[in-house]
């Protein structure tokens, strides 16, 4: 149990609340907590993107709502709750009202599995890896729901396509996984974490740096990024799976979008970079002599700036690739996955089983 | 084999960097509202009418390619929302009593404030 929880649990259990009682609310504001995250995040990565491709294409960028425009994503999202809510003439009514929501509650779930400092993890799950694969690949199916029923040609296109480059981007995703559980022998987020901590050198880029860059694109085509955006391949489906959607049910979409853009990276951050823990192998508050509780706080803080930070270097990457280059072909993407990142999977995966047969001689 | 591996991501490598340095140039949008673009010294914008210059010959009216803009008998008309400000009537007046100016931001939500009248004496 975190020092948070400790406090938490010390301080309610004063005035004779039952113990379940603490644990559900314990639980209920660890969900809070998850969820504010994620608005934070989605509401500062929309305007975060903006301005950085205008920065890349040599624009301003939104500057006209707030300061230096940094209002303009909650006037957006104050516009797009007036929207008008169109249902299409051949739509399938009930399986088109719920795809957004299949696409929109998996994210949310995902962020409890975070681990975001060495005292607030808010669901510690001993399958954790499984787990977060498993519900982030429920995305998908909402995606090909939306496709399906809103009884337009492209829509149902987009679907296919996401559900197609979802299987072949997932399968070099779970062998480069495999590689990481191998290495640090348990599929506990906060156990990879920690053992990754105290130096650089013990972060899993270091022995599987092929599978680090097989995860990140194969990230970025479930993801539907720039580079492998054939889902809504905006020039040919016109949009594609969220054709028909307007108001609320786009800014569902929309917004899962951007919440499995900071999750994957945070995800990644945990697998391959080390996580919360400092680069430096020491913590500022370390130095500093505070009292106990106020010093741990701190160490806290310090840990999720990190874990921040680290996800947002890779968003800066994706961002930059988004800028940079033009769509991909479907069948060169599909032969990427399956010609070149399994072969090299598993490549990555027998390199990590040399390394770790190595150490244990040690 | 291994140079058909490396020379696509050179090539990869080489388009991110040369986003990156595009970043670092100067911005290319002009902040309109706030910030003008310097006018060329042939700008066509809004024309002015000089009524003491004006003998009524019509010449204007004759040579404006989209009909109907200018209009001459007892006050001088222009309609700015149908001129297409090609500037014929400036060149072909005689006595100079049709000047163009550079003022462009003509945008009203009025119609009626598009078109100039003059009486002529």
């Amino acid at each position: 149990m975190g020092i948070f929880e400790l406090i938490f649990t010390e301080y309610l259990l004063k005035f004779n609340v039952p113990l379940w009682l603490i644990f559900l609310l314990r639980q209920i504001l660890y969900f809070i907590f998850a969820a504010a995250i994620m608005v934070i995040m989605v509401l500062f990565l929309v305007l975060f993107e903006r301005k950085y491709l205008a920065f890349f294409t040599r624009r301003k960028g939104p500057d006209r709502v707030g300061l230096y425009g940094c209002l303009q994503t909650a006037a957006d999202g104050i516009k797009i709750l007036f929207k008008e809510n169109i249902l299409p003439k051949n739509a399938d009514k009930f399986i088109y009202f719920t795809a957004p929501v299949i696409v929109f509650a998996p994210v949310m779930t995902v962020y409890l599995l975070i681990p975001f400092s060495q005292d607030v993890i808010p669901y510690s799950s001993n399958t954790g890896i499984l787990l977060f694969l498993a519900i982030l690949s429920l995305p998908v199916i909402g995606v090909i729901f939306a496709g399906y029923s809103s009884g337009n040609k492209y829509s149902l296109i987009g679907g296919i396509r996401s559900c197609i480059q979802a299987v072949s981007a997932e399968i070099p995703l779970f062998m480069v996984l495999a590689g990481i559980i191998i290495l640090s022998n348990s599929m506990n987020l906060n156990d990879i974490v920690i053992l990754q901590k105290d130096s650089v050198f013990n972060w899993n880029i270091f022995p599987s740096f092929l599978g680090f860059i097989i995860f990140f694109v194969c990230s970025l085509i479930t993801l539907n990024r720039i580079p492998f955006d054939f889902p809504e391949a905006e020039s040919e489906l016109a949009e594609g799976y969220n054709c028909e959607y307007s108001g609320m049910k786009f800014a569902m979409f929309f917004l899962g979008e951007y919440a499995l853009t900071f999750i994957f990276s945070a995800f990644t951050a945990c697998l391959f970079l080390g996580g919360y823990n400092s680069p430096f192998g020491c913590y500022l508050s370390d130095f500093l002599n505070f009292p106990l509780i106020t010093g741990e706080i701190l160490k806290n803080l310090e840990q999720f700036f990190w874990l921040i930070l680290k996800s947002f270097v890779l968003i800066l990457i994706t961002m930059w690739i988004r800028a940079a280059y033009p769509r991909f072909r479907t069948d060169k993407t599909l032969e990427l996955c399956w010609y070149i990142f399994i072969p090299l999977a598993l490549f990555n995966l027998m390199v990590i089983c040399f390394i770790q047969y190595f150490r244990g001689m040690l | 084999m291994m140079y058909s591996f490396i020379k696509p991501l050179k090539e990869l490598a080489k388009g991110l960097y040369i986003v990156l340095k595009n970043g670092f140039k100067s911005d290319v949008t002009l902040m309109y509202p706030e910030k003008k673009k310097i006018l060329n010294d042939n700008f066509r914008g809004k024309i002015k009418y000089n009524k003491e210059k004006c003998i009524k010959c019509r010449l204007c009216q004759k040579v404006c390619p989209s009909k109907g803009t200018i209009t001459i008998d007892k006050e001088f008309i222009i309609d700015f929302s149908q001129c297409i400000f090609c500037a014929n009537c400036v060149e072909n007046c005689p006595k100079g009593a049709l000047q163009i100016t550079k003022e462009y931001e003509l945008a009203s939500k009025n119609k009626k404030d598009l078109i100039f009248k003059e009486e002529i004496n």
